[in-house]
């Protein structure tokens, strides 16, 4: 399964701490040789302060039990420093617990002014507290860092060079701390101003992949999060714009969002034009069975790629959560479609196209026509389901056409009379003068 | 026919060319400079010609007079002559050695004669008036007497009349009308070279040899001059090295000229011949000895030639540039010589590059109209002086040459040497000049394929002016000698590149397209003129479509946003971008994108002058007439032939995707009353079959695409497809592309699917049920394929029909409407009409709506009401949704492809 794994793509645009979870992931999976992969855990390991972590990996690559003298030595390295940014730092810190209680950490400014007056605050201290926030995070102390950087968020005036950092920062340490309705703020805030901010061109489109990427993690995990990823993905474009000229590969995750979420069908129709448009550069299981059932319309095709997703969502550490979900919600659609152009189908067929066996297929059928969901009845004696379906007749065919005219034509005579009102308004105004 | 021919011989082979070229001189002398006059006057002139010209003047007027029988005038003419005579004759003793000049003798022949008959004429002569009869008296005695002096000179005359008298005529009135009609350089040199000469060389190319010589005289330069010009267009082969024959000529070589060009005489040829002969020891010798004077004239016998003294002496040399009497052609051969000369001291290669390029401009120099093209020779020892010129630059590292290098920091002594001068626009227009040969010949002959050979000489030479910019040279100078190279890369076709995407070839091999990506891509980066990244880019379109590589260059085409703003580009540019588009449709085409295709070409064809679109010739004009200034400029932008692109393949492409689209889209909109026209140009095509009333068996491409698209209609795929694919088809369009069987079968199968698709729709109210399989039979498809056609159909509403899996067959439901019915949809279509252009209307004029159509469109807002009051109010969400969706794709650039393509196609409007 090793052609559909993303995970070395995905890797590129993560923080080197995000992609722990990742690589451990891949450990339990046995695609990749375990020993490779533990090596490069530890070599990434080596480039942080997670000492501790270090050791682990060492241990599970059965190396030396000891403690080489490089790490002995960096560890009190790393402590010292540690101690000594907390220094730096506890007098503001300290003045922040008093404060909290207050009133004035309602709004940063009243904040500011008050750490100013009272405590002698300066923009040394804001940068230190910076630079703690990194190293702990660093360390791998991610829930102190959080509270160092909520405070640099809150002090920092966002021209500061280091407010993107923080940004980051604190969406990376919010993830890890699995605390998702933060990092969902923290990912809105920071989509907020990279948008807004003045980039050049490419420097914004670098800045939305990596966040496309980050934002993956909290979107699955996040319970509104599957609206939000559509919303965020496929229609806003300067995003899909970015998924289309640098990480195509994204396009898994949302056709994934897309199949899994019943209440946004007509999504579906923009997805599969744009997994069509970007067929050639990217195309896996997924897109493919989209493609299979809603372009091509053949079941026999999706069937067989429904069965390859089952495999590709299993290994893959974003969505490995939603997979009875997708299968269920593929079935569903493979099943509708079905039913939108067939007129009389054999349950052994649909079973088989429902990778099911026949009497689970024909429990499955019951239960939707119990539910309202489907118009059929099921012909026992032959064995086969057949579709209530009534023929458009001319009445309705009129009413379908026709039944959208009031709408826009009323939105067109409130548009024209606004702009009456305004015209009228603006004649008066100019009088006014004379 | 020139004039200057004073023998006349070689005048009817080889006149057209020159003769363009006098008028170019008088015409240039005409414009330029108002002190014309005195320039002439300033002229120093020999004794012997001052009193030539006044002999010459005088016969003129007497032939004049004798023209219209004015025998008074005539007489005080003679008398003014023989007093003029009188005056040269101490002149003409010392110069010819006492022998009377040979036109001067014909004059009194003819007067002789011209007397003669008048006095022979009895009957005339009674009808003279009286003045006229008393002076006819007195010229014929006087002639009479005067004429006892030449008896001799007169009989040898007679013996031997001049062939062509005109000629001579014509000659001497040159001669004489030379100081004010725009003296052209050919006399100029002669001049020259008169005073050059030292006196004690009377030999030299004074006229003093006999009378005879006379003619000669005049044609020595004339041959020096016609030579290097016009042999070598005659045949080229001949033509070796331009400078060699400047420098020394050998009669050897002459020799063989003369044999050649003697073929081409039509008459006098022995006569000639044995001229020719006569004359050319004397000729040679003149010319040589020229050459031999001219040396000295460079530098002084003995002075010490070096650096400075050799800048100076082309300093001199080029200061006489662009005035009005320099003759070019001896510039460019002092420029020559001169080169030689520091060759020989070894003066450094600083120098060499600088001479070498004022040899270069000094050769642009020469043609001095920018709308024609320079002269084949002229632009071939430009060629080889440009490519010289940039293997010493490459050859050196340490000469810079650049604009950048002021006059006054050029340094040539030493390393690092630093010369002023950009190669990149002499290279630039180089090309150019290239071009406007190519254009000027006719595309089908030999001569365009014999030139264009010379295409891999200029690509050479770009290669190396681009190897010396990427040492040396700023990103903007590399850009455009980039752009230059991409111009010559770009509409080339490399199979190497097809065969490695097969994998045929080794992945390393290099191919056109990594070479354009390359060039490309640095354009991208550094470019800061707007204009070459623009043509880089649609030339890297152009050139990825040729390959086959659609989606690389819809992406291009897409994220360039160059549909927006091709209108502000200038005309070369937007024939690029037509270029590009066609390409991209065949492109499009070929990848079996029929929509695509055919949204690329519609543009194109639709106004129905792809060919003017395209710059690939003029199509005549019916409104109005271009004037002649306009028809030049639209010349001047025409493609060369060998980079045009095929129109009929072109035209049939767009014409059988349109088929393709249009005929299935016709059967499920029969009795649509919105139904549209997809593409006009192929409806026009269909009616203008449909209004013939007897049909015959299809001849061009355009009737067998009509013919098919019939066969179509009724489902008949075997008889489309064989329209459509044939022998006559093949060889007029399908074999033109370069995987013609992949095309042909491609064809094929979309011909099967959308006869299928279009018997459907057609013949669906006759069945109630259809069997798969025997559709499948039918189309020679696979059930499978069939099966996913039909629930596409279904699925989008086209067809009203189910599956029936059981017994694999399509079951209709559709039910025909009653009259009431279908008149109540048709009513329907209309409002819905009327609302989108409502809203249209007011989309359009949101700014000033109110100023203009308030009362008008109260009208139509109660009649919506009406309408809706009808409707009921089912405000339902489909359309309303469904419009959202439309709104936020239209940001996405990709989704926007179909609003991006209909582009509006550039016309090259006239500026």
């Amino acid at each position: 399964m090793a052609q559909f794994d993303l995970t070395r793509i995905n890797c590129q645009y993560l923080d080197r701490h995000l992609t722990f979870p990742l690589l451990e992931f891949l450990c339990g999976k046995e695609i990749y040789n375990q020993q490779e992969l533990l090596e490069y855990i530890l070599e990434t390991v080596n480039k942080t302060n997670m000492i501790d972590y270090t050791m682990d990996t060492r241990k599970r690559l059965n190396l030396s039990q000891e403690m080489p003298e490089e790490l002995v030595q960096r560890k009190a390295e790393v402590l010292a420093t540690l101690k000594q940014l907390q220094n730096e730092v506890a007098p503001i810190m300290k003045a922040t617990d008093i404060l909290k209680n207050g009133e004035s950490m309602k709004d940063s400014k009243t904040f500011v002014n008050a750490l100013q007056k009272d405590y002698n605050f300066k923009l040394e201290h804001l940068e230190s507290a910076y630079k703690l926030a990194k190293y702990l995070y660093e360390c791998g102390n991610y829930q102190e860092s959080t509270s160092y950087l909520y405070f640099c968020l809150i002090v920092m005036s966002p021209n500061d060079k280091n407010y993107l950092n923080v940004l980051w920062g604190k969406l990376a340490a919010e993830i890890l701390t699995l605390n998702w309705n933060t990092a969902l703020e923290d990912l809105t805030r920071l989509r907020d101003y990279i948008d807004s901010a003045n980039f050049s061109t490419i420097q914004a489109l670098q800045q939305r992949t990596w966040l496309i990427h980050w934002s993956v993690l909290v979107f699955f995990n996040h319970p509104k999060g599957r609206d939000l990823i559509i919303e965020m993905f496929l229609y806003k474009p300067l995003y899909l714009n970015a998924i289309q000229t640098m990480c195509p590969h994204i396009m898994r995750y949302l056709a994934t969002a897309v199949v899994i979420n019943r209440t946004r069908r007509n999504a579906l129709k923009d997805l599969i034009k744009v997994i069509q448009q970007e067929s050639y550069t990217y195309r896996d299981p997924i897109t493919e069975f989209l493609e299979c059932l809603y372009v091509n319309f053949d079941f026999e095709g999706a069937r067989l790629k429904l069965h390859e997703c089952q495999t590709v969502i299993l290994n893959d550490f974003f969505i490995v959560a939603c997979l009875n979900e997708f299968v269920e919600d593929a079935r569903l659609m493979i099943f509708e479609t079905f039913c939108r152009i067939h007129q009389c189908i054999t349950i052994s067929m649909l079973a088989d196209k429902l990778n099911m066996k026949p009497n689970e297929a024909e429990c499955w059928i019951v239960n939707l026509i119990r539910n309202a969901r489907l118009n059929a009845k099921i012909d026992s004696k032959l064995g086969h389901v057949v579709m209530g379906t009534q023929p458009l007749s001319p009445y309705q065919q009129l009413v379908e056409k026709i039944d959208s005219l009031s709408m826009r034509s009323e939105h067109l005579a409130g548009l024209i009379e606004r702009k009456s009102k305004q015209k009228n308004q603006e004649s008066i105004d100019s009088w006014k003068y004379y | 026919m020139s004039r200057f021919f004073a023998n006349g011989s070689d005048s009817e082979s080889e006149s057209s060319e020159e003769e363009v070229q006098a008028t170019n001189f008088n015409k240039a002398s005409a414009f330029q400079f108002s002190d014309d006059e005195e320039e002439v006057k300033r002229v120093v002139r020999s004794t012997k010609e001052k009193r030539y010209e006044n002999l010459t003047s005088i016969i003129k007027t007497i032939r004049n007079h004798k023209k219209i029988k004015d025998i008074p005038n005539t007489l005080t003419s003679f008398e003014d002559l023989t007093r003029a005579y009188q005056k040269a004759l101490p002149v003409i003793s010392k110069e010819e050695n006492g022998i009377t000049p040979r036109f001067y003798i014909r004059c009194l022949a003819e007067l002789e004669d011209f007397i003669n008959e008048v006095w022979e004429d009895r009957e005339g002569r009674k009808n003279l008036s009286k003045n006229n009869s008393k002076s006819l008296g007195t010229l014929r005695q006087k002639v009479r007497k005067y004429i006892k002096d030449f008896e001799d000179d007169l009989s040898r005359f007679r013996e031997a009349p001049d062939q062509e008298s005109e000629a001579e005529d014509e000659v001497a009135a040159q001669d004489s009308d030379g100081g004010d009609a725009g003296d052209d350089s050919d006399v100029g040199v002669k001049r020259e070279a008169t005073e050059a000469a030292p006196k004690a060389a009377k030999s030299a190319p004074v006229k003093a040899a006999p009378a005879d010589d006379d003619d000669s005289d005049d044609s020595i330069d004339w041959d020096s001059d016609s030579e290097s010009e016009t042999e070598s267009s005659d045949d080229e082969n001949q033509y070796q090295n331009m400078r060699e024959r400047f420098l020394k000529r050998t009669t050897e070589k002459e020799d063989k000229d003369d044999d050649k060009r003697k073929d081409k005489r039509k008459e006098q040829k022995v006569k000639i011949r044995k001229r020719a002969e006569d004359d050319e020891d004397g000729e040679w010798e003149t010319v040589v000895k020229g050459h031999v004077v001219e040396k000295p004239k460079m530098f002084e016998k003995d002075a010490e030639i070096d650096v400075p003294l050799v800048l100076a002496k082309l300093l001199e040399i080029m200061s006489a540039r662009g005035k009005k009497r320099t003759d070019r052609r001896l510039q460019i051969d002092l420029l020559f010589e001169l080169r030689d000369i520091s060759d020989q001291h070894n003066l450094g290669t600083a120098v060499s590059v600088k001479i070498h390029f004022n040899i270069i401009s000094a050769i642009f120099d020469y043609n001095q109209k920018i709308s024609e093209p320079m002269k084949l020779e002229h632009w071939a020892l430009l060629l080889e002086v440009m490519q010289s010129m940039m293997k010493l630059l490459l050859a050196n590292a340490d000469i810079n040459m650049s604009e950048s290098v002021a006059e006054e920091h050029e340094e040539y002594a030493a390393a690092p040497f630093f010369v002023r001068g950009c190669p990149l626009a002499a290279v630039e227009r180089l090309d150019d000049e290239f071009t406007k040969l190519l254009k000027e010949c006719d595309p089908h002959s030999n001569d365009y394929v014999s030139r264009l050979k010379d295409e891999v000489n200029v690509v050479k030479t770009i290669e190396l002016v681009l190897q010396y910019f990427e040492r040396s040279g700023t990103n903007n100078e590399r850009c455009r000698i980039y752009l230059r190279k991409i111009e010559h890369l770009y509409y080339k076709f490399d199979p190497e590149v097809l065969k490695k995407k097969r994998g045929e070839v080794p992945a390393t091999t290099g191919t056109s397209v990594e070479v354009m990506d390359k060039l490309c891509k640095f354009i991208y980066a550094k470019d800061d003129t707007d204009r070459i990244r623009t043509r880089a880019i649609l030339a890297h379109i152009y050139h990825h479509a040729m390959h086959d590589n659609w989606f690389q260059a819809r992406d291009l085409v897409l994220m360039s946003h160059l549909q927006d703003n091709i209108d502000a580009a200038d005309p070369a540019t937007r024939i690029l971008y037509n270029r590009m588009m066609a390409n991209l449709g065949l492109c499009a085409f070929r990848q079996e994108n029929v929509k695509d295709a055919h949204h690329c070409l519609v543009d194109l064809m639709v106004t129905g002058k792809p060919k003017e679109l395209l710059a690939q010739g003029l199509l005549p004009q019916r409104q109005h007439e271009r004037s002649a200034e306009q028809e030049k400029i639209e010349k001047q932008r025409q493609m060369p032939f060998h980079m045009h692109i095929n129109l009929e393949l072109l035209e049939c492409v767009y014409l059988v995707s349109a088929m393709l689209l249009e005929i299935p889209y016709i059967a499920a909109h029969e009795f649509d009353a919105r139904r549209r026209m997809i593409s006009k140009t192929f409806y026009q095509q269909l009616r203008s079959s449909e209004r013939q009333s007897l049909v015959g068996p299809p001849e061009s491409m355009r009737e067998h695409v009509v013919a098919a698209a019939k066969a179509m209609r009724c489902g008949n795929w075997q008889a489309c497809a064989n329209f459509i694919v044939n022998k006559k088809m093949n060889t007029k369009v399908w074999d033109l592309f370069y995987e013609s069987d992949r095309v042909r079968e491609m064809l094929t199968k979309f011909i099967k699917e959308e006869s299928l698709r279009t018997y459907l729709f057609t013949y669906s109210n006759v069945y109630t049920s259809i069997s798969i399989p025997s559709l499948a039979q039918m189309y020679e498809l696979p059930v499978q394929k069939v099966h996913s056609i039909i629930s596409k159909m279904i699925i989008n509403e086209e067809l009203m029909a189910s599956l029936d899996d059981p017994s694999e067959t399509v079951v209709m439901h559709r039910s025909e409407p009653s009259r009431l019915q279908a008149l109540a949809m048709q009513f329907v279509d209309k409002v819905t009409n009327l609302v989108d252009v409502n809203e249209k209307v007011f989309d359009m004029k949101q700014g000033n709506f109110f100023q203009r159509g308030n009362m008008g469109n109260r009208g139509d807002r109660g009649y919506n009401r009406n309408q809706n009051n009808q409707g009921g109010n089912w405000a339902g969400q489909r359309r309303g949704s469904g419009n959202r969706n439309r709104n936020q794709q239209r940001g996405h650039h990709k989704n926007q492809q179909q609003q991006h393509q209909q582009q509006q196609v550039q016309t090259i409007d006239e500026e």
